[in-house]
């Protein structure tokens, strides 16, 4: 199996919510495809949506609820399948 | 014609000096928060350093030209393609009707500028062509670019050739470029309301590490950092100045002001509001309020005083460097 990086494309504070008190956008262990919303980074006080990228599994987020971020950064793996 | 395919973060037509005469009526001058990046890749199309151009902020946009231009991109350093070739920036570029330009995400700084001969000829609102996104006003829609929008291009005056700007003529927006002492902290003046903090505090803010928050945009750069203590002068006031040690009589803010709302270090800048209850203890002068449009979200920030003369001379120096004196013909083209 090979893992997909998810990258942030833009510095900021990256929210696994859409806002606080609310469910997480995905949990891991999740199937997920290409536009699935995974995550948000807000910046300059607009929030940015993060997209899987690709069609898998959501391994394992490699930030946190509220961690800073900068941009290029490795949020999450997505296992792509294929053995 | 300019067509915007991608409109990036939010991207917007500027212009200087901005919006001036209407601010007692809520307009700020807006105008690019990195003035010198901008009077340069103005400089290398061959206009006027002060014409309308595209400010864009952590992420480019995707540009198709209708017609053939001249461009130039400067600012936070970002992998930019004309078609699918990568293409320099801080240099002339010719582009060939039909050609699409696409920008990437800045790796260093934050706004980055794309001139084009002849200037960005949206219409002009109250004055200036300069984009104030919160009330809709500048560009072609009214605020920021939007998907698919078409911008007319002004005629381009004579070609001055291909230039490039002297590295050492760039505003050094990479921390590694930042070598000169006085690059290494940003100018701030005392007042308008310095007499209003303790001179611990003054001092304080003079030797701490100030962290940008992800949370700052045009408006102003929300600070993390220690607390402030306050003067004799912010508790013996009237109540009409407010109860909190940080507040005073609505006062005009200057741009560059470094506001402190509560405990909230706030630097307004150019989509500041203009006037409000909250004292202004430090200003930072408009020579380094390029460092406050290229900063980061979680960026270090430190301030060094200076006096009104120091912020003069340094205006003047950068004054001098936004000019042809900057630029050095190329000896091949680029195709």
């Amino acid at each position: 199996m090979s893992d997909a990086e998810v990258r942030s494309e833009l510095p900021g504070t990256f929210y696994r919510s859409p806002a606080p008190g609310e469910p997480p956008f995905v949990e891991e262990g999740q199937a997920v495809k290409a536009d699935t919303v995974i995550g948000i980074i807000e910046l300059m006080k607009q929030f940015n949506d993060v997209t899987a990228g690709v069609a898998g599994v959501l391994r394992a987020f490699s930030v946190t609820d509220g961690d800073a971020v900068d941009a290029d950064v490795t949020l999450a793996l997505i296992a792509t399948g294929g053995s | 014609m300019l067509e915007i395919l991608k409109p990036g973060l939010e991207t917007t037509v500027q212009e200087l000096p901005g919006r001036i005469g209407h601010w007692e009526q809520g307009f700020p001058p807006s105008g690019p928060a990195d003035p010198w990046s901008f009077r340069l890749a103005n400089l290398l199309v061959g206009n006027d350093r002060d014409t309308a151009a595209l400010e864009w902020q952590f992420v480019g946009p995707a540009l198709r030209f209708h017609r053939d231009c001249t461009i130039a991109l400067t600012g936070a350093d970002m992998a930019v393609k004309l078609d699918d070739t990568p293409v320099p920036l801080w240099q002339t570029l010719r582009v060939r009707t039909g050609q699409v330009l696409t920008c990437g995400a800045a790796r260093t700084g934050a706004r980055g500028y794309i001139a084009i001969a002849g200037g960005v000829q949206t219409p002009a609102v109250l004055g200036s062509r300069a984009t104030f996104h919160m009330a809709g006003i500048g560009g072609g829609s009214g605020g920021a670019l939007k998907n698919g929008e078409r911008l007319p291009l002004g005629e381009a005056a004579s070609s001055r050739g291909l230039l490039q700007v002297a590295p050492a003529a760039r505003p050094p927006i990479d921390l590694k470029d930042r070598t000169r002492h006085e690059e290494q902290a940003i100018a701030a003046m005392l007042g308008p309301n310095d007499s209003w903090l303790h001179s611990d505090a003054i001092e304080m803010f003079f030797s701490s590490e100030w962290t940008v928050q992800a949370r700052s945009n045009r408006t102003g750069l929300r600070l993390t950092g220690p607390d402030f203590t306050f003067s004799e002068r912010a508790y013996s006031k009237r109540p009409e100045h407010g109860r909190d040690p940080s507040n005073i009589l609505d006062h005009g803010y200057p741009l560059g002001g470094i506001s402190i709302a509560g405990q909230t270090a706030i630097i307004l800048i150019h989509d500041a509001p203009s006037a409000g209850g909250f004292i202004i203890p430090f200003t930072v002068p408009r020579c380094d309020l390029w460092r406050l449009g290229q900063a980061r979200p979680n960026e270090k920030l430190r301030f060094r005083q200076v006096t009104m003369n120091d912020a003069s001379a340094a205006r003047r120096r950068l004054d001098e460097l936004c000019s042809h004196q900057s630029l050095v013909d190329l000896a091949r083209w680029i195709a």
